[in-house]
């Protein structure tokens, strides 16, 4: 036996949550890009989504949000932080590999200097993640080690019946405990399957790529121009992935009062690495392209113990000339050794 | 916390070559003062800023034996730096930091030292010279060789004065080639030949070495032919940075985050960095 929502009851706990003053979040469809968006009910959920085109990281690390309101006088600053306010959130329909990035996030944010704008965010959002029983060409979690139902970063795990009416819930922490109290009366025991997770091929070997990239003789190798000549540098990649974090710091206003605001920025840039001087360290697309893999695949690891990467494939699905992480990933997997 | 900057008041501001200025900026705060004065240490940077403009990245000029004030040199070359270029005194400005790590002063104590700096390098040196000059007594032979294209590129010119009267001190200036005046009394010559020609011995010396990466590439070797072990030479490394505190994620070099473990690196480790990515 285990607790079951039936979907009929969804709209029960939407309004629970609500009134317990949560804004409910959820994956649904919008004209440009499907995306985490403020639902009120679940009509409006597009739970039937492989995965929104956008990621939830969205919501807690904006692409642009502001730091710091200024105001300047003569001989006087004024600046004040501009924290988020405290939010309640609930993220209802999850994918995995988005809860996942999240957890692969935090250490970044946290790491000696603790960015107050992330996790005020993260402190009081709610993961509850649906177990991915569909998938498509482009997903690749199980190349990462992930999994179609990996709980890394969830709350409350959700796992689809095979009947089709509902989830089996599992409360995953205490905040996913606390989250299941005020809808406890709309869930139920019961004994239904849950559905077979979504089948996920293993598309490289993420330990040959580790070890090829850890190679000293890689960084230079003529490989990377090759595979990079598609890149037109757009950014995309990076902007719809959920564990890409660069930014930039940007001042909008005058030298009297404004905002200064943190915006994403990308590695696949020319700026993004651009002295004053002229001299650019990453100058080609080839050597922006080898920064983006050896960062996600080798740099963060050695930083925080974990690949930067958890495997939602958005890079490739969504990448305007075809080319992507996991063409690369391939390409390595099969080098003579 | 991270993200909002100390306000700085600009004490006065000096001219030190074409395009080059220094200025000196106190404390508005006391708690942003203690807050320096606890974690200074020679060699880190900070993120030196006019709100409405931007942030700079460059070196704390001033040695940590100084700690009353925050002085910084920057060639003035792009849009915060235009801004800073005009402030006067009484104008505040803001500064983010300490950040990075720092010369190990302390295990240079005993040992002769060589500083090298071409340019608009001599700032983060001069930051260290005066660290070590300020307890003369704990150190060996003090040697500063210092070239810039031109005499008039040459900054710090008074202080430069003040090191070439000390005879606790040996100051070797040099011009690029063309880049003298008529009443030029010192070297003509890139740095590191001259630095070849006043072979200074490695015995015992540790070499501090700042300057544009050609400069330190030439200098590197003419380091190894008088025969300084790579481990005994520390230089600095500069990138763009955003943040400063290890997040904006662009100042690394291969894994190395400029901004988190350096700026101060031994020429040992610079060689194990990639070095098409410097």
């Amino acid at each position: 036996m285990s607790r079951i929502l039936l979907k009929n009851k969804l709209d029960d706990c939407i309004a629970a949550w609500r009134s317990a003053g949560f804004s409910v979040l959820a994956p649904v469809r919008r004209s440009d890009l499907s995306r985490f968006d403020e639902v009120e009910r679940s009509a409006d959920m597009a739970l039937d989504l492989v995965l929104p085109e956008r990621t939830i990281k969205d919501h807690f690390f904006p692409q642009t949000e502001p730091l710091i309101k200024y105001k300047i006088k003569k001989h006087d600053i004024d600046s004040q932080e501009m924290l988020p306010p405290d939010m309640k959130r609930v993220f209802f329909g999850v994918r995995p590999c988005d809860a996942s990035g999240l957890a692969i996030d935090d250490p970044l944010f946290g790491w000696d200097y603790k960015d107050e704008y992330w996790f005020k965010r993260r402190d009081n959002a709610v993961i509850v993640t649906i177990a991915c029983t569909a998938s498509d060409d482009f997903c690749m979690c199980t190349s990462v080690k992930l999994d179609p139902d990996s709980t890394k970063g969830s709350d409350v795990m959700l796992r689809p019946l095979q009947n089709g009416n509902g989830w089996q819930v599992e409360a995953l922490t205490d905040r996913g405990n606390a989250l299941l109290g005020p809808v406890a009366s709309f869930l139920q025991e019961g004994s239904e399957a849950p559905a077979p997770v979504a089948s996920v091929p293993v598309r490289f070997d993420v330990d040959r790529v580790m070890e090829w990239l850890a190679d000293p003789a890689s960084f230079e190798s003529h490989f990377w121009k090759e595979i990079s000549l598609r890149c037109i540098g757009c950014g995309s990649c990076t902007f719809l992935c959920p564990t890409c974090h660069c930014f930039d710091i940007q001042d909008e206003g005058d030298t009297f009062s404004g905002i200064r605001r943190k915006n994403w920025d990308s590695c696949s840039f020319a700026m993004f690495t651009m002295h004053t001087s002229g001299h650019n360290p990453r100058n080609t697309q080839s050597t922006r392209w080898r920064q983006r893999i050896m960062h996600k695949f080798n740099y963060y690891r050695g930083k925080f113990g974990v690949n930067s990467c958890s495997g939602c494939g958005r890079c490739t699905r969504q990448c305007p000339v075809d080319m992507g992480i996991t063409e690369t990933l391939q390409a390595i997997t099969n080098l003579p050794k | 916390m991270i993200y909002n900057p100390f306000p700085m008041r600009v004490v006065s501001k000096r001219e030190e070559a074409p395009g080059v200025r220094t200025l000196k900026l106190e404390f508005v705060k006391q708690e942003d003062h203690e807050f320096f004065k606890a974690n200074y240490r020679t060699g880190m940077f900070g993120l030196y800023g006019i709100f409405g403009e931007g942030e700079s990245t460059f070196c704390v000029a001033s040695p940590e034996t100084r700690k009353d004030y925050i002085e910084c040199t920057f060639r003035q070359s792009g849009r915060v730096t235009t801004t800073l270029a005009d402030a006067d005194a009484g104008d505040i400005v803001t500064f983010r930091g300490p950040y990075g790590n720092r010369f190990p002063i302390e295990e240079f104590e005993g040992k002769n030292l060589l500083f090298i700096a071409g340019g608009i390098a001599l700032p983060p040196t001069r930051s260290v010279i005066w660290s070590c000059l300020d307890q003369r007594e704990k150190y060996g032979n003090v040697t500063i060789v210092y070239g810039a294209r031109t005499v008039a590129d040459l900054v710090y010119k008074h202080e430069l004065e003040e090191w070439k009267q000390r005879d606790d001190v040996n100051l070797v200036l040099t011009v690029d080639p063309g880049g003298e005046t008529p009443d030029w009394q010192d070297h003509v010559g890139f740095v590191p030949s001259i630095l070849e020609k006043v072979a200074p011995s490695p015995d015992n010396t540790i070499a501090v070495l700042c300057g544009p990466p050609i400069m330190i590439k030439f200098t590197l070797n003419a380091l190894g032919k008088l025969g300084f072990s790579e481990s005994n030479v520390y230089t600095t490394l500069e990138n763009r940075m955003k943040c400063g505190v290890g997040k904006c994620g662009r100042c690394n070099v291969g894994s190395v985050y400029i901004c988190k473990e350096g700026p101060v690196f031994t020429a040992a480790e610079v060689s194990a960095m990639p070095q098409c990515d410097l």
